[in-house]
């Protein structure tokens, strides 16, 4: 990669890379992130079964 | 007794096969029309094409399934749709091709189309692993034999060599970038693991006008007080692991050590590679379709791009008029009450991306995803309607509109249950709605996106739990599409 496009490009921090698999905040993003897609999926299936 | 017929048996096809099986009674019949004998979780080949599982944990044979769950399977390839029958029967049926060539007549009562994408690597000169200079993801076979390839490459790499990967799409038209994106950062994780990172260089290629767009106009996410859109992420993503990126391109030929390219601003490129991976733009399968008199009907069936017109709005407007009411919302056919469409096999009425041409006409813009989750719902829906209508119900009764559904993705970027990570995404609706959503189309509060273990342990989990619901074992029906 050329420097000048990396320059411009946001990058995180080594704290935001090493929370990714911290394993006891993981567990927590686990359940929270299946919540979040559980909630997607109920408004998603409406009315599934035939009447 | 009502014969309902499915051609197809991926995500959408087998769904509604299983839902309609599920909720109609012994009298009636389901069978499905599919050329392959296996299903093929598809999500999953991305894991296959960097080595990590063999076809046999992405696959299973359909014929046991079947049988079991009392569905009929035909082994054949749909061709032709005669929905009034012929001058001899009046009855609707299908003509279906087998490997030996042998063409059955299938009756139906009610039809679905979810026959999904014609692989068109005949689009760019020198695309694609059968004689050509790239490799896919797209079937286990491909995925396995660009396992195969890039073992080689890092057998090379060990011995010194520096490789250079290129992976993406083939053309300007292409969609599915977000399956070419879990496999460059599958790539890059399994390189490092391997320990030759420092000798490869990687590069991502892409017709989005943006990264991240997705062929979805990407998305916007809350993180940090600000609403920062899904390229930032994307590029972050890339630059912290050292892959670089070429936009807005179409890929024009793919020669055996390079590809040329041209970009939305009218300029050519070309870039040189060792291993390439690059999937290829889809039409529909060419089904074609004929009246009782014999005569071709299938414009009226399906759009030029072979797939099948349902109940969108087909108008060619600017991309500025297009409206979340354009999305179907039953998949019925408009001229055939019973016949529907279901997964890829619908013809979308235009992209979700805002479309680009280069000064030369050339369209660079992805087309729209209809994959996975929206494939599911839709195949269930559709199943939903057929039943209710042999009931009694003289129009559809189920929905699933595009624009009127939420989505919930996890895109591997690494595969290790303590080191891996995935990007666990929502987004809701799927089709921007404007009119609801005046700021970015979708609801903030429901559409978000982050990158860690936690997405990894998920992805984990929907394989085995989407391959335990597609072989119909007890409880399936539990477990959400």
């Amino acid at each position: 990669m050329d420097d000048e496009k990396i320059q411009y490009v946001t990058k995180p921090t080594r704290f935001t890379v090493f929370l990714r698999t911290f394993l006891p905040w993981q567990a927590w993003r686990f359940a929270a992130i299946n919540l979040k897609m559980i909630e997607i999926i109920r408004r998603s299936h409406h009315g599934d079964s035939p009447k | 007794m009502s014969r309902v017929v499915v051609l197809g048996a991926g995500i959408a096809g087998h769904t509604a096969a299983a839902f309609a099986r599920s909720w109609l009674g012994r009298g009636d019949t389901v069978t499905v029309v599919s050329p392959r004998p296996d299903y093929n979780w598809v999500p999953s080949n991305i894991w296959v094409g960097v080595g990590l599982m063999k076809p046999a944990q992405v696959t299973f044979p359909l014929a046991p399934v079947y049988e079991r769950a009392g569905i009929e399977f035909v082994q054949a390839a749909a061709k032709e749709i005669h929905p009034e029958g012929d001058r001899e029967h009046p009855t609707p049926y299908v003509t279906a091709e087998s490997a030996d060539g042998e063409t059955r007549k299938v009756p139906y009562d009610f039809l679905i189309n979810a026959t999904g994408p014609a692989l068109r690597f005949d689009k760019t000169d020198g695309l694609g692993p059968e004689g050509g200079n790239s490799l896919s993801v797209c079937l286990p076979t491909h995925a396995a034999q660009a396992a195969a390839a890039l073992a080689e490459e890092v057998e090379r790499m060990r011995k010194g060599e520096r490789r250079r990967f290129l992976v993406g799409v083939g053309h300007g038209t292409c969609t599915c970038e977000g399956a070419a994106f879990e496999y460059i950062v599958n790539l890059e994780f399994e390189l490092r693991n391997r320990g030759v990172r420092d000798r490869a260089e990687i590069t991502w290629v892409t017709n989005e006008y943006e990264l991240g767009d997705f062929g979805m106009g990407g998305m916007h996410l809350k993180r940090g007080g600000y609403v920062t859109p899904s390229s930032i992420f994307n590029a972050s993503l890339f630059a912290e692991r050292g892959i670089d990126w070429i936009t807005r391109a179409h890929v024009q030929k793919v020669e055996p050590d390079r590809v040329l390219y041209e970009t939305v601003d009218g300029k050519e490129g070309e870039k040189e590679f060792d291993f390439a991976m690059l999937l290829p733009p889809f039409s529909g399968v060419g089904l074609t379709a004929f009246d009782s008199e014999g005569a071709e009907i299938t414009e009226r069936l399906f759009l030029p791009n072979e797939f099948m017109r349902v109940d969108a709005d087909y108008t060619p407007k600017p991309h500025e008029d297009w409206r979340a009411s354009d999305w179907p919302r039953t998949y019925q056919s408009p001229d055939y009450e019973n016949i529907f469409a279901a997964g890829i096999a619908f013809a979308p009425p235009h992209a979700i991306s805002v479309p680009h041409k280069s000064p030369n006409g050339t369209v660079i813009a992805p087309a729209p995803p209809r994959t996975g989750m929206p494939s599911a719902m839709i195949g269930k829906a559709v199943a939903g309607s057929i039943v209710d209508m042999i009931g009694g119900a003289k129009a559809p009764t189920h929905t699933a509109s595009m624009a009127e559904m939420g989505a919930a993705c996890v895109a591997s970027a690494g595969a290790n249950p303590f080191t891996g990570t995935a990007a666990s995404m929502t987004v809701y609706p799927i089709v921007p709605d404007f009119e609801r959503y005046p700021d970015y189309g979708r609801d903030q509060d429901r559409t978000f996106g982050e990158i860690g273990l936690a997405g990894h342990w998920i992805k984990i989990l929907l394989h085995h739990l989407f391959l335990y619901k597609a072989r119909l074992r007890p409880g399936w029906r539990r477990i959400p599409e």
